[in-house]
């Protein structure tokens, strides 16, 4: 019964540190505007030298996919920002992605989250505004 | 065992073939870890998950030893998963149960030292949704699966069918696994409809009308501490067919064969996609208690995995 016990109480602390991590607003822990900013440019840098997936990005200046990244980051973040550009439907309708090329982007995301320093639970809750585009983004089951 | 050699081989080429190369595309850890029974999951139950790293369109593989060691028996697990287009999985197991304390069986005609070995062929099918992507939504992915089993039963054969046991059984189960990624947590549930006494290796079914499928619930929660380290618990309900001929035979209330529901605590590591440990300490319980002073069974357990 002492293990059923230890076995309560760690569900109840991982619960507990789960509602934790929500404290804190997304938009501070990714470092507001200029973190955004600043993850969104190596994020576009990082997917052009891709050797998988640049070359998708040879035809659109980096300087427009950098902006876009950033307000659209910052407003999924709660941030004070709008995204006004091309649906995720139509940006991606004729590149002919598949789940390994975006769990790939996701990857690329989360190196880019590493090496800004942004915490793991802050990353997670990014993620999860963005990994229901997959819907809109893939196009090849 | 003769049938995981040509797995384990065929995953070594993968190691060295140059399509394995082309990295397939899962999230780390989104594969689950190899179980017990050879299916994708946590330690002790499947979960929905589809096994290996190979996501839509992809074939992957995948490969795991796993050791459990508690106070009276220990527990070899070899096992390999094929994973096609993150929709089947087609697993193997192979099962090697220190069954030491049997000696005192002796007057039964049961070898000292004793092994039971037991053969596990699964099969899962994901049927709807996305544990990962759909993190708008709280539909869990849904898989079903079966596994079907054979124990070799070696001396001790002759007591499992006096117990009424019989030497084969498959299991049928659903699973549903949904990764709650803003909060870092994933849950399983898995509903197991099984004949099972200890997952198969004291046989199917008992004596005393204890002959039929029981519909037994398994839970796993896992918290994402990092990318790369998972750590969570598990309890996992099962039949206890056989106490009531232990009852009959041992004596009434003695509870000699009693067999109790399973439970870990565990961490799961991945240091790259192709390699994870994974350690917990499990509450097994009672197993054949008759024969180790009723005592119940805790340890280590210890998985190795590799996954392409």
């Amino acid at each position: 019964m002492t293990f059923f016990t230890s076995w309560i109480a760690a569900v109840l602390l991982m619960l507990t540190s789960a509602a934790h991590a929500q404290t804190t607003p997304l938009y501070q822990s990714l470092g507001e505007k200029p973190g955004i900013a600043a993850l969104a440019s190596d994020f576009v840098d990082r997917m052009k030298a891709h050797p998988r997936i640049g070359k998708m990005f040879d035809n659109i200046k980096s300087s427009y996919l950098k902006e876009s990244f950033t307000d659209q980051f910052c407003e999924l973040s709660g941030g004070p920002c709008k995204y006004d550009g091309e649906t995720m439907k139509n940006s991606h309708a004729e590149l002919a992605i598949d789940k390994a090329q975006f769990n790939l982007v996701v990857e690329i995301l989360q190196d880019a989250m590493d090496a800004r320093g942004i915490p793991f639970t802050a990353q997670n809750r990014l993620l999860a505004k963005l990994a229901p585009m997959h819907r809109e983004i893939i196009t090849v089951e | 065992m003769q049938c995981l050699i040509p797995a384990l081989a065929a995953s070594a080429l993968a190691l060295c073939s140059p399509w394995s190369l082309a990295d397939t595309g899962k999230l780390l850890l989104t594969g689950g870890v190899s179980s017990i029974e050879g299916a994708a999951g946590g330690g002790l139950t499947p979960w929905a998950v589809v096994g290996s790293n190979a996501t839509h369109r992809e074939i992957g593989i995948s490969a795991a030893f796993t050791r459990v060691h508690t106070q009276d028996y220990g527990l070899n697990v070899a096992s390999a998963v094929l994973g096609i287009h993150d929709r089947l999985e087609l697993s193997l197991a192979q099962q090697d149960f220190n069954a030491g304390p049997t000696a005192a069986l002796a007057a039964f005609g049961v070898t000292p030292g004793q092994h039971l070995k037991m053969d596990i062929l699964g099969a899962k099918v994901r049927v709807a949704g996305d544990a990962v992507l759909n993190s708008d939504s709280w539909a869990p992915q849904i898989a079903v699966g079966l596994q079907h089993k054979r124990v070799q039963a070696g001396s001790m054969a002759p007591v499992l069918t006096s117990l009424g046991a019989k030497t084969t059984g498959t299991d049928v189960y659903a699973s549903a696994t949904k990764l709650f990624l803003a909060q870092s947590l994933l849950v399983n549930g898995t509903l197991r409809a099984t004949k099972a006494n200890q997952n198969g290796l004291l046989g199917f079914g008992g004596a005393l009308g204890q002959d039929k499928y029981r519909l037994m619930p398994e839970f796993s929660v896992a918290y994402l501490v990092r990318k790369d380290i998972a750590i969570g618990a598990e309890v996992r309900f099962k039949p206890n067919n056989l106490e009531s001929v232990g009852n009959a035979v041992f004596g009434a209330n003695s509870a000699a064969l009693r067999e109790d529901n399973w439970q870990d605590l565990f961490i799961a590591w991945a240091p790259s996609k192709n390699f994870s440990l994974t350690l917990a300490y499990v509450d097994l319980g009672r197993i054949a208690p008759a024969l180790v002073s009723g005592r119940k069974q805790t340890g280590g357990y210890m998985s190795a995995q590799i996954a392409f």
